[in-house]
């Protein structure tokens, strides 16, 4: 398939995803600041740490003051990474990109899951909306998680399950390692430092996280209800039941690069990234012998992070038309 | 010709209930595509019946319903010149409108013999040129104009076609006679509108066409990817044909349309940086290396085409396209070089063209053209600027046009001026009551006559031209407007061609 459509249904999957767990992540928040006896800072600052835009907040936000009040203010926070345009990782922004990509391949699309794309982004733009996000904050982050949950459907089951689909599915599975990683990194520092350890105070934000990551029932069952940080960070590295753990998505996506670009294929395009996301795919399994705690869960995600962000990078060189 | 209003029928019904009042609005003058006088024509008498059942609020529920799902759908146009990526929709009336079997069987044998004798032009004009040399078109019209290109004689397009793709602009007058009013072989567009508003009818009105047996428009993509692959230069006889369609992006207008039609047809819909050539031959840039590309259904525009060859400074183009093309490697639908044969100043020789080529007679009427360049016409023009449309012959989309009999004296004053100054550029027509029909009025929440036009379209194979039973019509939506085109307030309407009675 072509290169440039080739990059444009990968985008278009990560900006699905992405926009999914932005989403996720607000809605899951507003429900922790609500029932859980923490500061709203601690609420609130992880929200803009994860998605990696500090720095952005921290200088056009605070005026550079760490100790500014709009690092707990929820409704800044939300604001910021709701409608900001300004904000690259926004939802608005998602959104757009994730539109504009599927626009560029209007024709790969089939029309339902494009239909469902562009309703997303019109009901985003629409006069009403603004409403629904002010009055119902929770049925507006339910509304986007649904439309881009039934894009995702509809593109398993409408679509050919071939080239353009693989290439969708890789951006949305290299994006969630992304973002588990960072979800899991950020918090996970933040809850094994708390001043003062409360378990029951932990278990609840252990909990909110696993929501904002679909993963409370899955891992209560895997936990038989047992919660700790330990075993919250070894379910969402390796369980490799769990689609949104590292480990299932990592191999997934190593899966779906073989179908594009198969090993023994030695002539095609894209062998050196096969080659780096089987190397850590495998790495990511040998982690299963290893303790998980303390700053081994910082190294292991940066590792998977730092990875990802190359193997993106050679994709884009390899197989995607970048220069 | 005689006229080709329809023969009023024993099927004949009243207008009433929806178009209660419609007669008593006709514009003076003027033929009305579905009303004569307060009859319905014949051939519609059964849909008039149909259609003058619904009530207002009926219609205005699925007029809102038709746009709200083009909006969904994004059969939108991309406003120029807007930073936030507006889209819009193509206005469009949802009253359809309807062509008897019998006027449509004319019309199509007609755009046939005109598409017939305007690719022999072409032909001779980028080889022989005897139409010249025998004085049948002055040499002066064709070799100045910009739109010939002195650089493509020589060349036999793969296939021998030039005008895959054709859209002939279509007007009926007071009589009710078809008239040409303009040729669009270069890369002409709306196709996509003809199939989108046909699926709107038959959401909105199934059991009117149902009973109103019209004839199908979706198999088009089908016959246009036939086209094209009828034309790939034989290579070396083994494998499938690789045709693309080439868009200038989504940043262009008509990006909907490009895509629709790669989608409908199954094909790649490239951009310009993912072709490359190499050795003479064109490749497109895949996840698996270079592929062979055969035909190019290019909606780039020629200019834009190929940076070694027209504009140094198109970003559009693909370097060496050009040479590929000559050299018999890859097939360009349509050919580079089609513009001159669908000039304003080539237009009024087309009759001439028919006779000289084909030796028949123009079955199709046109719009009695004065050509600025002649003196007598000239002097003509000179003196009934208030009656004439003068159209300047390098411009289209209605710029640069007089519309005599709306003109200020100032805006006369201006055209005589620069008709003076370059005879060449300018030609003027007799105006045409463009008929009417009857269109929904959102805002009065009533149906009210609006002129419009029609723009078939005819793909050309290596078999010859077949025409699309159905078509764009284009309506001004402003009261007493003459101007259907979508960039100043025209919109659209589903087109039925009738099927014969059986």
């Amino acid at each position: 398939m072509i290169s440039r459509v080739a990059d444009h249904c990968f985008w278009f999957g990560r900006y699905v995803e992405r926009a999914e767990a932005t989403a996720r992540m607000l809605g899951a928040s507003v429900s922790l600041a609500l029932d859980a006896e923490l500061p709203a800072a601690q609420v609130w600052r992880p929200v803009i740490v994860v998605s990696g835009e500090e720095d952005e907040f921290r200088q056009r936000i605070t005026g550079g003051d760490d100790d500014h009040g709009a690092w707990g203010d929820g409704e800044i926070v939300q604001r910021f990474m709701v409608w900001d345009e300004d904000n690259g990782v926004s939802l608005a922004r998602s959104v757009h990109g994730m539109r504009w990509n599927a626009r560029s391949i209007r024709e790969v699309l089939s029309l339902e899951s494009w239909e469902a794309v562009n309703e997303l982004h019109l009901w985003m733009r629409s006069d009403a909306t603004p409403a629904i996000y002010a009055q119902h904050r929770d049925a507006f982050y339910q509304h986007v998680r649904r439309s881009t949950q039934l894009t995702l459907g509809l593109l398993r089951s409408t679509m050919l399950h071939d080239e353009p689909l693989d290439f969708m599915w890789l951006g949305v599975l290299l994006e969630r390692v992304n973002q588990t990683a960072r979800m899991l990194d950020v918090h996970h520092h933040a809850f094994t430092n708390l001043p003062r350890r409360h378990e029951v105070v932990e278990t609840a934000l252990w909990l909110s996280m696993l929501r904002a990551l679909s993963g409370s029932e899955a891992f209560l069952k895997r936990a038989a209800g047992r919660v700790s940080s330990e075993g919250v960070a070894r379910f969402l590295v390796s369980e490799p039941a769990f689609p949104r753990s590292i480990a299932y998505c990592v191999h997934s996506a190593y899966g779906r690069l073989c179908d594009i670009r198969p090993p023994d294929h030695h002539t095609l395009p894209g062998g050196v990234s096969l080659e780096r996301l089987r190397v850590l795919d495998s790495w990511i399994r040998a982690r299963e012998q290893e303790p998980l705690s303390g700053t081994a869960v910082h190294d292991v995600l940066t590792h998977v992070v730092d990875e990802v962000h190359e193997i993106c990078g050679t994709l884009g060189k390899e197989l995607l038309g970048a220069d | 010709m005689q006229s080709q209003s329809q023969a009023q029928g024993p099927g004949a019904v009243p207008a009433g209930g929806l178009f209660d009042g419609y007669p008593a609005a006709a514009l003076p003058g003027t033929f009305d595509e579905m009303f004569d006088g307060a009859l319905a024509r014949g051939p519609f008498a059964r849909v008039a019946q149909l259609l003058a059942k619904m009530s207002p609020d009926e219609l205005a529920r699925a007029q809102q319903l038709a746009e709200t799902a083009l909006l969904q759908q994004g059969v939108t146009f991309s406003v120029y010149g807007d930073a936030r990526g507006t889209e819009k929709i193509f206005p469009f009336c949802l009253l359809p409108r309807l062509i008897a079997a019998a006027d449509f069987a004319r019309v199509e044998r007609g755009l046939q013999q005109r598409l017939r004798a305007l690719g022999a032009f072409l032909d001779d004009i980028y080889g022989e040129q005897k139409i010249l040399a025998a004085g049948v078109v002055p040499a002066e019209m064709i070799l100045g104009a910009t739109s010939y290109r002195p650089m493509l004689r020589g060349v036999s397009p793969p296939g021998g076609v030039r005008l895959h793709i054709s859209g002939v602009d279509l007007i009926r007058d007071a009589d009710g006679t078809w008239r040409v009013l303009e040729d669009n072989l270069r890369t002409p567009s709306g196709v996509s509108y003809v199939i989108e508003n046909r699926l709107i009818s038959k959401r909105l009105f199934p059991r009117v066409m149902d009973a109103a047996r019209v004839h199908r428009v979706d198999h088009y993509p089908t016959r246009l990817a036939e086209t094209l692959r009828s034309v790939a230069p034989q290579i070396d006889g083994s494998g499938d044909v690789n045709a693309v369609v080439l868009t200038p992006g989504p940043y262009n207008s008509a990006y909907f349309e490009h895509s629709f039609l790669a989608r409908t047809m199954g094909l790649e819909l490239v951009q310009a940086p993912d072709l490359i050539v190499d050795g003479d031959k064109v490749y497109c840039r895949t996840t698996r290396g270079p592929k062979r590309v055969d035909v190019i259904y290019r909606r780039t525009d020629e200019a834009f085409l190929d940076p070694e060859v027209f504009r140094p400074d198109s970003v559009l183009g693909v370097p060496g396209l050009m040479r590929a093309y000559a050299a018999g490697n890859v097939a360009l639908a349509n050919a580079p070089g089609n513009g001159v044969a669908d000039d304003k100043a080539v237009y009024p020789f087309v009759p001439k063209m028919i006779e000289f080529y084909l030796g028949e007679q123009p079955l199709l009427e046109q719009v009695h053209t004065y050509v600025c360049l002649f003196d007598t016409d000239r002097q003509y023009v000179l003196e009934n600027l208030d009656k004439l449309v003068v159209k300047a012959v390098d411009e289209a989309g209605g710029y640069g046009m007089l519309m005599g009999p709306q003109s200020t004296a100032e805006e006369r004053e201006e055209f005589r001026r620069r008709i003076l100054a370059e005879p060449r550029r300018y030609i003027a027509q007799d105006r045409i009551e463009l008929s009417s029909c009857p269109t929904w009025i959102s805002e009065r929440g009533t149906v009210e006559p609006r002129r419009v036009d029609l723009r078939p379209y005819i793909l050309t194979s290596r078999e010859g031209p077949w025409v699309l039973p159905g078509g764009l019509t284009r309506v001004a939506l402003q009261r007493g407007s003459y101007v259907v085109n979508s960039s100043q307030g025209g919109g659209s309407k589903d087109t039925w061609v009738m099927k014969e009675t059986p």
